[in-house]
């Protein structure tokens, strides 16, 4: 067992975990953060990705140890209360999701590949993503909405 | 009519939860004192099981509880249509992936660790992997019973004649493989003794109601002791149709008098659980000169495993729909469903009716280019309308827009623009460029003689609003948002002041299974009828308040008013003061059945089907001819939708729906060799990613009112991925003149199929 401090959406964590545990089963099961998915537990399918200072990451393959001195954020930590990011808005707009399982990874990454190619053409979206597997939609809608997100940011110089 | 809110432009209801990761999914619950399950499998995909030891496992530090066979209180089986398979093995294995026994922990980790402990001694069996060699006498047997699940013949006009009256006959052996649903979400839950007495179990599927029979079957529990939860759903596609953990999640629960928690690695999810199957398909089709076709004799071998499930019935939709929507007058259909070694198949969007989609609309191609016709001018002059006579025998009695679609079809950007897509790319003169075509029809529902029915219940809340109440399950489809859509319509009512509740035995009343595009079709429309009689009671009151008889009442926004005289109006707030105060606030029924045939075919249970569904679809393909990887670039879907309640929704089913296909076409084959699954993972089996994309999807519906559908609304849930690979194929076959008669379709069989072409042209 180690003790840690895991900073995750802003807060500071005390916990006492088994040094085997990822990242994954820390957010899931000790913070209930039950957001991040997992889909496959061994960096298939993207359900599981946070940004680890700011970087996508699937979390299923990063022990919660060494994840201690690192920002990280979950899907619950995107939002500023009730005010949705524009990434949020612009899936809800265009149904990017269906089932929604992959969704949380889905826009995770979107976020960190947003916000270091703020300006990206539809084949870098869609290699971006490529990491992110979603079953239900055919992917068209997601490329979709960060397109129209991308153009909406560069209009009116707004990201959330 | 004037619609407010179907077709229109309505966000989901599910969407804040869903883009904020609070959605609620079965396997994101957990309680106090929960314990964790694991499942000890068979790794023999057959054998006889000679002695099961607990012992150790029970021993473990941690372990509360492992259960046999000889914890199952009721029936040891379950299946939707046949019950032969054990919730926990008692004598022998059938497939490597069967369940043997279970253990609750403390933990996961020490849950894992029991299962290893526990000691089975086996004696192996001889493997049957096929299915055509599995028919033959002197097979070894999966059931005492024999390996034919099912056998369905049927017969329409004098198929000998039929041969004899065509100039060409066509004759070809197809392979469809064994696809896995890959949902994203695997099959996970959470068992729990309430207080009172009841199991309750959370687990993603289809039809909680269904679950829940099964459960009190195989527990012994009288029904109203269990409830199910079972929405949303994270991802299903027909995988959860069928009961996975639920029971053995069950009987830990029960055992410990604790919550058990399940969740599926995903390896073991794609062992374990259910595919579509795989089939071979034999077919000889004779046509006339002119390109009217006369002959079909088909013959399909249907794998479906150690276990019936619903091999049967995904047997017999596939035959009804294996000569295509077209008009034959001699036909024979000779189907088997087979029991092997091999997994376990069962029910997969579009039930059967891709495979052989892909054998007949190859057929379509073959013979067209033969005779020299025009893919969709010769299927226009062989297309089956109402009133006709389908292959199976029956008329067709309702609207399916066969024509409409092939004339959608003709009128998409991409077939009249095809040439633009076609030939040799100029600076990579490798990659070669091809559009194909193929139409598909199915039936919607569960089919003649079964049960097909759906209530809904609608009730006022104390403000004023309504909440709504259907057991149908979101399995990402959108149901909730089109419910939502199709109250707030039949209500009059604001969208936002009406609460959807689902796939809960509790708090929902059945309303059949999310299943054969019924959903929204038999949910909605039940919907709509419970609205009818929550209106007329709505203006009973309001006559009473406004002291005017019901006639002249008129509804509208949330607001009961007189006809005549606008300015007297009661708000429903007012209204359901009212009620209260008189015994109680309303609520409304709704009951439908759906529509089936009057007649069945003879020998074929559950045919035919009453109503049915058309898509046709067009892709734009390249293959590479040095490594013979081929990519869809472009498609069209056209797809008989009736009213359209959400055209997001639509664009969703018709887009992913392709794009499952695109990947049942090139690239998904879950291997098994001699029982053993090869391609247990994402890294092996392969779906596409957004990099295999098409470029663009143009989602056309055709529009024609369904009378007997929510505001004329049809289902479109499964056939969106029924055409896809005969598209694909035929696609492949205009670029690079390969026909492709095994799917997928992948880079090695296209590179072999261009070797072969150039060995027979040397």
């Amino acid at each position: 067992m180690k003790d840690i401090i895991l900073k995750v959406n802003g807060r500071k964590y005390n916990l006492r975990i088994d040094e085997s545990m990822t990242l994954l089963k820390v957010l899931r099961e000790e913070l209930e953060l039950t957001g991040t998915k997992e889909g496959c537990g061994e960096g298939e399918c993207g359900a599981c990705t946070v940004l680890m200072d700011g970087k996508a990451v699937n979390s299923c393959l990063v022990l919660a140890c060494e994840a201690e001195g690192h920002d990280i954020t979950t899907i619950e930590g995107l939002a500023d209360g009730e005010l949705l990011s524009d990434i949020q808005e612009a899936f809800i707009e265009h149904q990017a999701f269906q089932c929604g399982f992959c969704t949380p990874g889905m826009i995770m990454t979107i976020k960190g590949f947003l916000d270091e190619n703020p300006n990206p053409t539809e084949d870098e979206i869609e290699e971006a993503i490529a990491g992110n597997l979603c079953r239900c939609t055919g992917y068209k809608p997601i490329v979709a909405a960060v397109k129209d997100l991308v153009e909406r940011r560069g209009n009116d110089g707004y990201n959330r | 009519m004037d619609l407010k809110y179907v077709g229109k432009d309505i966000p989901r209801v599910d969407a804040y939860e869903k883009v904020t990761g609070t959605t609620k999914y079965m396997s994101d619950l957990s309680f106090d004192g929960m314990l964790w399950g694991k499942v000890l499998r068979s790794i023999h995909p057959h054998a006889l099981i000679k002695s099961i030891d607990t012992s150790k496992a029970k021993a473990l530090p941690g372990v509360e509880a492992v259960v046999t066979w000889e914890d199952v209180p009721g029936l040891n089986g379950f299946g939707i249509a046949i019950q032969d398979q054990p919730v926990l093995c008692k004598d022998k294995v059938r497939y490597a992936g069967d369940a043997v026994a279970a253990v609750a922990a403390v933990s996961k980790e020490i849950a894992e660790e029991a299962a290893l402990l526990i000691e089975v001694e086996y004696e192996v069996l001889p493997v049957v992997d096929d299915p055509i060699r599995a028919i033959e006498p002197d097979s070894p047997k999966v059931h005492e019973s024999g390996n034919i699940l099912l056998h369905t013949e049927i017969r329409k006009g004098d198929i000998d004649k039929g041969f004899d009256e065509a100039d060409l006959i066509i004759e070809n052996t197809y392979y469809a493989s064994r696809q896995e649903h890959a949902f994203l979400e695997t099959e996970d839950g959470i068992a729990l003794i309430e207080e009172d007495g009841t199991l309750t179990v959370y687990a993603g599927s289809h039809y909680p109601h269904r679950d829940q029979l099964q459960l009190s079957r195989c527990l012994n529990m009288p029904v109203e002791k269990i409830r199910v939860v079972s929405s949303p759903v994270g991802g299903a596609f027909g995988g959860k149709d069928e009961l996975t953990i639920q029971p053995i999640m069950a009987l830990l629960a029960l055992k410990t008098g604790k919550p058990v928690k399940m969740v599926m690695p995903r390896e073991e999810s794609i062992i374990s659980y259910w595919k579509r199957h795989p089939m071979i398909m034999i077919y000889r089709t004779g046509v006339k000169r002119d390109g009217t076709l006369v002959a079909n004799d088909v013959k399909v071998y249907a794998d479906t495993g150690a276990y019936a499930s619903l091999g049967g019935p995904i047997l017999n939709l596939a035959l009804e729909s294996s000569c295509g929507l077209y008009r034959i007058p001699h036909v024979h259909i000779d189907g088997y469903s087979v029991y092997t070694n091999n997994g376990i198949s069962g029910a997969f969007r579009g039930f059967g009716v891709p495979q052989v989609t892909f054998a007949m609309e190859s057929q379509m191609d073959i013979i067209a280019e033969k005779l020299g016709l025009d893919p969709i001018e010769f299927r226009r002059k062989n297309i089956l309308k109402k009133g006709e006579v389908a292959p199976i025998g029956h008329h067709i009695t309702t609207d399916v827009e066969s024509e409409a679609v092939l004339d959608a079809m003709e009128g998409s950007r991409l077939w009249r623009e095809r040439e633009r897509y076609r030939g040799t790319d100029k600076n990579r003169p490798w990659i070669k460029r091809g559009v194909g075509l193929a139409l598909s029809w199915q039936g919607m529902g569960l089919g003649v003689g079964l049960p097909d029915f759906g209530d809904a219940v609608i009730e006022m809340d104390p403000d004023g609003g309504f909440i709504v109440r259907v057991g149908c399950v979101e399995i990402g489809q959108g149901a909730m948002t089109v419910y939502a859509q199709v109250a707030a319509e039949a209500l009059r009512f604001p969208i936002e002041r009406i609460r959807v509740v689902i796939g809960d035995t509790r708090n929902a009343p059945d309303a059949g299974p999310t299943t054969a595009s019924r959903a929204a079709y038999v949910g909605g429309k039940a919907i709509f009828l419970a609205a009818e009689e929550m209106n007329e009671k709505i203006k009973g009151y309001a006559s009473g308040m406004l002291s005017v008889s019901p006639d002249e009442i008129e509804i509208d926004d949330g607001s009961a008013y007189v006809k005549t005289a606008k300015d007297k109006r009661v708000s429903y707030e007012e209204i359901s003061s009212y009620a209260i105060e008189r015994g109680g606030l309303p609520v409304a029924e709704g009951h439908f059945d759906l529509p089936t045939a009057d007649k069945a075919i003879e020998g074929a249970f559950g045919l035919p089907h009453h109503i049915y569904s058309c898509c046709g679809q067009i892709a734009a393909v390249e293959v590479n001819t040095l490594t013979g990887q081929a990519r869809v670039t472009d498609g069209a879907v056209v797809v008989d939708a009736g009213t359209v309640i959400n055209q997001g929704g639509l664009e969703g089913q018709s887009e992913g729906g392709f794009v499952m296909g695109t990947g049942y076409a090139l690239t998904e084959d879950l291997i098994i060799e001699n029982g053993v699954v090869k391609t247990p993972n994402f890294s092996t089996y392969i779906i596409p990613t957004s990099k295999d994309m098409p470029s663009s999807i143009e989602t056309i519906p055709v529009t024609n009112y369904e009378s007997t559908g929510p505001f004329g609304a049809k289902g479109i849930g499964e056939i969106g991925m029924v055409p896809t690979a005969p598209a694909v194929t035929n696609a492949i076959y205009d670029a690079a003149d390969i026909r492709v008669f095994k799917i997928p379709a992948t880079g090695e069989r296209i590179y072999e199929l261009l070797k072969q072409k150039k060995g027979e042209n040397k």
